[in-house]
């Protein structure tokens, strides 16, 4: 199976949308890393994101019923799908895995 | 609560750059942040941030979103749909034939026009290209002040090849002489015959049927002739070794056969003698002078000088010291002229005739392209004019699949095949009007569909003709949304009409242009005509001395007087067409430094003022009366001016011409002696003692007695010679000639280009007057008259050519002056040709109109509101 690469602002958008579940559109996201990491961040960084995740497979979007709020614009909603989920665990057992092999001594070490 | 709104001109940005098809959810999101950021953060940091979103989802920030479609479009450029892009074609143009046939018509004349246009621009650039040695070959000419002469004397080319290392090889060649040539049964004045130094054919590429070329030319008595003086003369293009008897009185041997003389060659000759034949009378071949300029002298320089412009100004340098050491007090300027520079750069005196001009190249250059894109700009107009009714079919089409890239092929296509019908139209048409051009431009014109540069360059017009008034059809009619146009009645765009508009006032732009063009070429040819010349002009007959009429001056000047049909005469050196000598040893009274200016000359008898009608200022004309006239000189007022007298002091002042030394006895009023092209002249007036040309005037209608009666003096005296005569008006006329051939030229394409600009606004009018149909008809029940409704339709495009004329007027006015700079006397460019122009273009205009709007005018208004 051909392997995809997750960068590290690609993996923080789909955690973001993983964490939202069905409440992911552009300004939530943009929101929701605001508020966990404290990042500012463009809008158009957040939007090419996306889009790129969505064509890498990870995830799926469809636009959402015109609502009054935003002037009747409808929004694109985004969700992960199983290719998603799966590299989003597949990524966590992998730094697992490489936590339980660092040696007690070096951490402690290097964080005085 | 009010929700706060980010600035609409960064929206607008927003909406105008970003990809359509993410727009809504970024303008969206970008609200919503700016909203929350306006409540959490103030107004100015919600502005900040949203300007900064903003321009990280413009180009080239943004990623586009592709587009997922269910099923993949065919490959645009596939076989199958090119076959589909032209039947589609071809079925609309069968299914619409008013509009094919206008749109053709349009393509194909202009067309034709451009091919016979680029013909004569192609012919006039490759005059003297042909030679081998065409980049190396540089002709020596020389001017004294404004006196810019193609000649040069006769030591100059062996001379200066002997002490220049850069030059290789020099050729001298006379003026063309005629001469009376007779073999056999025929007998015949042969006018374009030269004297040519013997590495001629080596110099130049002129091609040597039969005969040695590494012999002819040297021997005098020989002779080498055209083609088509052998068949000619001796009915046979192998007449080596037989002979021509010339001017009665010597023989030549023809030595070789020449090819004849390509067509666009500035040296048109029949035959060639070599100069030693002419070295044996001639002194200045003898001695090799250098102060009579009489020959044409032609120089191949190596290749780097050639190629280097400071290595010619260097050798001019060299050439002029070498000019002074050989004695020449004269202050010369030489030139080294570029043999292809000669037919369309030349504006020497003394030149061969028949030249072409530059300028006019240019101009109809630019005439042929400005007339292909108006034909271009019709078929867009009337393409775009149809708009409406091909949206429906783009709308159902996208529908049913097609992309936009399909139907931009689509309409391409169709522009294609209609630019090619057109093209084969348009070379049907030029093989048509070819013989008609031919006799305008008095060229030899040919055109062989077999020669590939040809045949790609006529299929590259097509092609281009094709995409360019196609491109805007297809980009605009493969834009329309399916779901507007499929919805109701598509209102045509106002952009779009202000484009159609923006066309329509460029082709009638282009057409007043040239309209104004031939008013003004014909206002100066006119003036030119009519301008007083300071004589009489009309029913003035000449007949060139020549033969035995030299010999017998006394018994043709008693059988002139004899007749009083011809006793009207007076005999003069050169024809006032083209005053030939002109000198600058004259040295006057009161003169304080030397003379630089070149004083033309003309010898003329004691009844020269009487037969001209020309106007003596002060002091009195030659006269037999006075013995002493030989060594008097008159002086015509621009020399009375350069010698710096005047009408009270001038007569009886003493004047030497070229170490003659006499005084003058009368000053006369300035007269034209050569082209208005050049500003008068100096001129001084010898008594002639020689001979030249016989000038009679008749009296009006009676020229046939006259010339019957010349042909009889001739016979008596000069039986051996043809006889021949000329009129003078005829041969002024004639340095016109170009200017003329222009005017034509430009009058015809005039014409044409406003003819295509019509056809277009037919057109056009036509589909205006069938989109309003239902209006006129609801107009025409509330009472509207037919004037009102023909008024109402020709308001708009009425409304457009006055734009034109408003941007057309300058640009004439500009154009205009600039060409009648070129002449030294010049009509004035007055308002009303314009105006005129612009009238003619609105009534032109009007009248097509007219058609149309009439039609629909007429229209029973039952008949239209009751459709649909």
């Amino acid at each position: 199976m051909r392997r995809t690469y997750l960068g590290e602002f690609e993996e923080l958008v789909l955690l973001m949308i993983a964490i939202l579940e069905g409440d992911a559109y552009g300004v939530t996201v943009c929101q929701e890393i605001e508020q966990q990491t404290g990042r500012i961040v463009t809008f158009g960084a957040v939007h090419n994101t996306l889009i790129r995740l969505e064509e890498k497979g990870f995830v799926t979007s469809g636009l959402g019923g015109a609502t009054n709020e935003r002037g009747g614009r409808r929004k694109r909603l985004f969700q992960l799908t199983t290719l998603g989920k799966t590299a989003l665990t597949d990524i966590q057992e992998l730094r697992n895995k490489l936590w339980k092999l660092i040696p007690d001594a070096s951490l402690k070490l290097s964080g005085i | 609560m009010n929700t706060p709104h980010p600035p609409r001109w960064a929206k607008a940005l927003l909406r105008w750059l970003h990809p359509d098809n993410t727009i809504e959810e970024v303008e969206g999101d970008l609200d919503e942040l700016y909203a929350y950021a306006y409540l959490h953060a103030g107004k100015t940091q919600a502005l900040l941030r949203y300007l900064l979103n903003v321009a990280s989802v413009l180009p080239p920030f943004v990623r586009r979103r592709r587009t997922y479609s269910k099923y993949e479009p065919s490959f645009s450029l596939s076989p199958d749909m090119l076959k589909n892009y032209f039947k589609i074609a071809w079925r609309n143009i069968v299914r619409q034939k008013a509009y094919a046939a206008l749109n053709i018509a349009g393509l194909s004349i202009g067309m034709a026009c451009s091919i016979l246009i680029l013909l004569w621009v192609q012919n006039e650039l490759s005059y003297d290209r042909f030679h081998s040695k065409a980049d190396q070959i540089f002709r020596l000419t020389c001017s004294a002040g404004d006196f810019r002469a193609a000649v040069s004397a006769a030591g100059m080319a062996p001379n200066l090849q002997a002490a220049l290392p850069q030059i290789k090889s020099g050729v001298r060649i006379s003026k063309r002489i005629p001469m009376i040539f007779e073999a056999g049964e025929k007998k015949l004045e042969e006018k374009r015959v030269i004297y040519a130094d013997s590495n001629f054919l080596t110099f130049f590429s002129f091609p040597l049927l039969a005969g040695n070329k590494a012999t002819a030319l040297h021997d005098p008595g020989t002779i080498l002739i055209t083609e088509e003086m052998a068949v000619k003369y001796f009915g046979t293009s192998n007449a080596v070794g037989k002979t021509i008897r010339i001017d009665n009185k010597e023989n030549f041997t023809v030595d070789g056969v020449l090819a004849n003389t390509p067509p666009n060659s500035h040296l048109q000759f029949d035959c060639l003698i070599p100069m030693k034949t002419l070295a044996r009378t001639s002194t200045d071949l003898q001695n090799n002078t250098w102060n009579n300029f009489i020959f044409f002298t032609y120089l191949e320089l190596d290749a780097q000088t050639a190629a280097s412009a400071p290595a010619r100004q260097n050798l001019i340098r060299q050439i002029f010291s070498i000019f002074k050491a050989h004695g020449q007090v004269i202050k010369l300027n030489f030139e080294l002229q570029a043999l292809t520079d000669i037919h369309l750069h030349s504006n020497y005196q003394l030149d061969v005739a028949g030249h072409g001009n530059i300028q006019y190249v240019n101009i109809f250059f630019v005439i042929a392209i400005f007339i292909l894109v108006v034909a271009c700009i019709n078929f867009m107009n009337l393409a775009t004019a149809r708009s409406e009714r091909r949206a429906k079919e783009v709308g159902l089409r996208k529908v049913v699949g097609a992309n936009r890239y399909q139907l931009i092929f689509q309409f391409l296509g169709e522009s294609l095949i209609f630019s090619f019908l057109s093209l084969v139209i348009a070379i049907g048409i030029v093989f048509a009007m070819l013989p008609i051009f031919k006799m305008l431009t008095e060229k030899s014109l040919s055109i062989h569909l077999l020669d590939g540069k040809l045949l790609l360059s006529l299929i590259g017009i097509a092609v281009l003709t094709g995409l360019l008034s196609g491109s805007y059809p297809a980009l605009f009619l493969s834009g329309f949304a399916p779901v507007k146009v499929l919805k109701g009645k598509l209102r045509v765009a106002g952009g779009n009409l202000i484009f159609r508009n923006a066309l329509v006032v460029t082709q009638f732009v282009v057409a007043i242009v040239l309209l104004v063009g031939t008013a003004v070429v014909y206002k100066q040819l006119d003036f030119i005509k009519k301008r007083n010349l300071g004589f009489d002009k009309s029913n003035m007959l000449y007949l060139p001395m020549n033969g035995d009429l030299w010999g017998k001056q006394q018994a043709l000047k008693l059988s002139l007087e004899q007749n009083p049909l011809t006793a009207n005469f007076t005999i003069i050196s050169y024809l006032p067409t083209a005053v030939e000598s002109g000198s600058v040893d004259v040295v006057w009274d009161g003169q304080t430094i030397a003379n630089q200016v070149v004083f033309p000359s003309l010898d003329v008898d004691e009844n020269f003022i009487g037969v001209f009608k020309t106007k003596v200022l002060a002091g009195r004309g030659f006269d037999k009366s006075f013995a002493g006239d030989s060594s008097s000189y008159m002086i015509n007022e621009k020399a009375m001016q350069i010698m710096g007298m005047n009408i009270g002091n001038a007569v009886g002042k003493s004047l030497s011409l070229g170490g003659m030394k006499g005084t003058i006895i009368g000053v006369i009023k300035d007269f034209h002696f050569k082209s208005l092209q050049y500003a008068m002249e100096p001129l001084i007036l010898r008594k002639n003692t020689w001979g030249g040309v016989v000038m009679v005037r008749t009296t009006a209608g009676r020229n046939e007695q006259t010339i019957k009666a010349l042909e009889k003096i001739n016979q008596e005296l000069n039986p051996s010679f043809p006889f021949r005569f000329g009129f003078l008006d005829k041969d002024l006329d004639n340095l016109y000639r170009s200017e003329q051939q222009m005017g034509n030229i430009f009058n015809l394409f005039a014409g044409l280009a406003i003819f295509i600009s019509c056809l277009g606004l037919y057109g056009l009018s036509a589909f205006m007057a069938e989109q309003r149909t239902k209006e006129i008809g609801v107009r025409k029940v509330l009472g509207a008259t037919v004037a009102g409704v023909v008024g109402l339709l020709s308001q708009d495009f009425l409304k457009l050519i006055l734009v034109a004329i408003v941007i057309a007027s300058p640009i004439a006015w500009y154009a205009m002056n600039k060409w009648l700079q070129g002449f030294a006397y010049q009509t004035t460019l007055e308002w009303w040709v314009i105006a005129l122009a612009a009238i003619a273009a609105t009534g032109i205009a009007l009248f097509t109109i007219s058609f149309q709007s009439i039609k629909a005018a007429l229209m029973n208004p039952v008949t239209s509101l009751r459709s649909e």
